[in-house]
């Protein structure tokens, strides 16, 4: 049975469990509702009732909104995430934080890192199973858009081969990431850092401005908002080697020459193949260096972020159940609204199962179109904050509509319309000739 | 089908074992009517609801024919009032949101599926016979008149042989209550049912066969 289960396809394993989940309130339903035909008396109730109503269906959608919206936002983070370090196989750096380098190399984010010397560089670069040994240059910027020194071949990595102008010729001209509020011919005088602390005036006087070339289709990265250059330009602004022997002063990208190589923080590693990164790692981490896979660093990082989660979803369990339990006992006030339309029918000789099919009947209605509101607002509310997140990180976050939010409200309208019962049921225990009397 | 009633013994009392109600003995025949007299408290309503089958700790006999309504339970009695009695109230009691023929074919919601058609052009039937448009959305613009005329037609949809009313006149003006007394005495007289009406009304309690004065819970 078990593997029977595994054997399923997602989506059918989804499914399943949707249909299992709704499976009692509709049978309930079903009991409840058959050969009757409540709807009618459900809708005057409701219209008389309207205010009550909304309240009602309000206070169940923004509960299941809130729900909805924490977990689909955490999930689109956690894919975003995932996504941005999709490209970085495998980072050397100077031994210290693998969070730190990461947060640096993957998501841009400031932080000074003591470098790799030409030496390391060209250890990595000339092994034969690397494809790609990109060194960068981080820390300045132009206009709020970090400004990063690298090579030719880590952008037709990063972005496919998917330039649109084209990439740098010379030392003068920059490639813009997708999300650059640039234009192609757009001239560029980098500062001395980012944020608030750059300094527009440190590299005035180093002749030229660079000129954008082209520009990176989006990856969905903080690269999106970033400004390619070539290494070598950076580290000329900065006063510093070329990274290539004077006589090739000219020279753009590898092979660098490592007596004329100022450093990098970190070196971005593809492989030839893919099983020769576990090799990669072995060989290149020793006493003055680390590898690591970002991914491997960022599974971490979820494996904490995922107690989180639990956590997260069993409040926002609890949240529902606390929320059931309300509602539960406002429709027990409800139905005391309404109770002289309730004994009236009993009166004129209706059936309890009937009776019963109304109040039922309303409080599912309720439920539901609160539990499907919520859904629309939790998804929006998501939405609004995804769209917030990707403007701060650049990072391309979307809260798209999951099955583990299906699968909460299913259990909810379907544990509270079975539970729904109790109260209709009480109504029957209450005096009908009291009922009549108003 | 009209059946005769016959109490004997009954006693209702307050859900504290006050007794509420004493009658040793009622007789009425077959599509007779009676009406209940007396002063506020007196018992009327209590008698009413427990000739009904509605009220609770009832002792002795209520029968209407072969049945004992005091014997069933909750189920049955509703099932026996869903087949052969009709109920009419002071306040009416209807949906506000409704329209006349939705209010006085409300049992169609809930009856078997064959017998859904029937109510609904009996009731549509009674409506026009009282002088009602069965048309209009909602009967919220109605005058008390009028509803209770709908609420009339609601009781005789099903054709019961019983007709149980509780002050029907008193919310009407005169005119109305005059009206609403004519139609039921009417409907006990040729339409062959029998006819229980609590009333402070004159007019309605002269056209009735018999009267029954109660007074603090027991007959004069």
């Amino acid at each position: 049975m078990t593997d029977l289960w595994h054997s399923l396809p997602a989506t059918a394993q989804d499914l399943i469990l949707l249909v299992l989940l709704i499976l009692p309130g509709v049978l309930t339903g079903a009991a409840v509702l058959h050969r009757y035909h409540p709807w009618p008396l459900v809708r005057a109730l409701i219209w008389r009732f309207r205010a009550v109503s909304a309240v009602f269906s309000l206070l169940i959608a923004v509960s299941v909104a809130m729900g909805i919206g924490l977990t689909a936002q955490e999930r689109g983070l956690r894919r975003a995430t995932a996504q941005a370090a999709d490209k970085f196989d495998l980072i050397v750096a100077a031994p210290g934080s693998e969070m730190a380098v990461l947060m640096a190399t993957v998501f841009l984010q400031p932080t000074d890192l003591p470098l790799l010397d030409g030496a390391a560089y060209a250890a990595i670069a000339s092994d034969n199973r690397v494809d790609l040994a990109a060194p960068i240059a981080v820390g300045d910027s132009f206009g709020g858009a970090p400004i990063v020194g690298t090579t030719a071949d880590l952008v037709h990595h990063l972005s496919d081969g998917r330039i649109t102008g084209q990439i740098w010729r010379s030392a003068d001209q920059a490639v813009i990431g997708a999300d650059v509020p640039l234009q192609i011919g757009s001239k560029i005088h980098p500062a001395h850092g980012a944020g608030e602390a750059a300094d527009p005036d440190a590299h005035s006087g180093h002749g030229a401005p660079l000129i954008v070339s082209g520009r990176m289709a989006p990856t969905g990265t903080p690269w999106d908002r970033a400004i390619l250059v070539p290494i070598e330009t950076v580290w000329g602004i900065h006063g510093l080697a070329s990274g290539h022997a004077p006589r090739l002063a000219d020279q753009l990208g590898p092979p660098f020459d490592a007596a004329y190589f100022p450093g990098t923080p970190a070196v971005i590693v593809r492989t030839r193949d893919l099983w020769a990164n576990y090799a990669l790692r072995s060989a290149f981490t020793n006493a003055d260096q680390m590898a690591f896979f970002p991914g491997a660093v960022l599974a971490r990082l979820f494996a904490v972020m995922g107690d989180v989660r639990q956590a997260m979803s069993l409040m926002a369990l609890l949240t529902q159940a606390l929320v059931a339990a309300s509602v539960l006992s406002a429709l027990v006030i409800l139905t005391r609204l309404f109770r002289r339309q309730l004994a009236l029918l009993r009166a004129i000789g209706a059936p309890g199962r009937f009776v019963m099919s109304v109040v039922w009947s309303f409080a599912a209605t309720l439920t539901a179109t609160g539990a499907g509101l919520g859904l629309v607002l939790g998804y929006g509310a998501a939405g609004l904050l995804s769209a917030l997140v990707s403007e701060r990180t650049g990072m391309a976050v979307s809260a798209a509509p999951g099955w583990a939010e299906i699968h909460l409200v299913a259990g909810f309208v379907s544990v509270t319309s079975v539970l729904a019962l109790g109260p209709a049921l009480a109504v029957l225990r209450q005096s009908l000739v009291a009922g009549l009397r108003g | 089908m009209t059946r005769p009633l016959h109490v004997t013994d009954l006693m209702v009392q307050s859900p504290r074992g006050a007794p509420l109600l004493v009658l040793p003995h009622l007789r009425l025949g077959a599509g007779q009517s009676l009406g209940i007299r007396g002063p506020s408290g007196a018992g009327k309503t209590t008698l009413l609801h427990a000739l009904a089958g509605l009220a609770d700790h009832v002792s002795g006999q209520v029968r209407w024919g072969e049945t004992d309504l005091v014997a069933l339970g909750t189920a049955q009695r509703a099932a026996f009032r869903a087949r052969h009695i009709g109920l009419i109230f002071q306040d009416f009691l209807l949906f506000d949101e409704l329209g006349p023929l939705a209010n006085a074919a409300v049992a169609a919601l809930y009856a078997p599926r064959n017998r859904r058609a029937d109510l609904r052009s009996a009731a549509e039937q009674r409506l026009r016979g009282l002088g009602i448009n069965p048309a209009p959305r909602t009967v919220a613009s109605f005058s008390g008149g009028e509803r209770q005329r709908v609420a009339v037609a609601r009781a005789l949809a099903h054709d019961p042989g019983i007709l149980l009313a509780d002050e029907p006149t008193a919310s009407l003006d005169r005119e109305a209550a005059d009206r609403l007394a004519q139609d039921l005495a009417t409907l006990s007289r040729e339409g062959g049912k029998t006819l229980i009406v609590v009333s402070h009304d004159a007019v309605l309690l002269d056209r009735m066969d018999h009267v029954l004065n109660l007074q603090d819970g027991g007959p004069i």
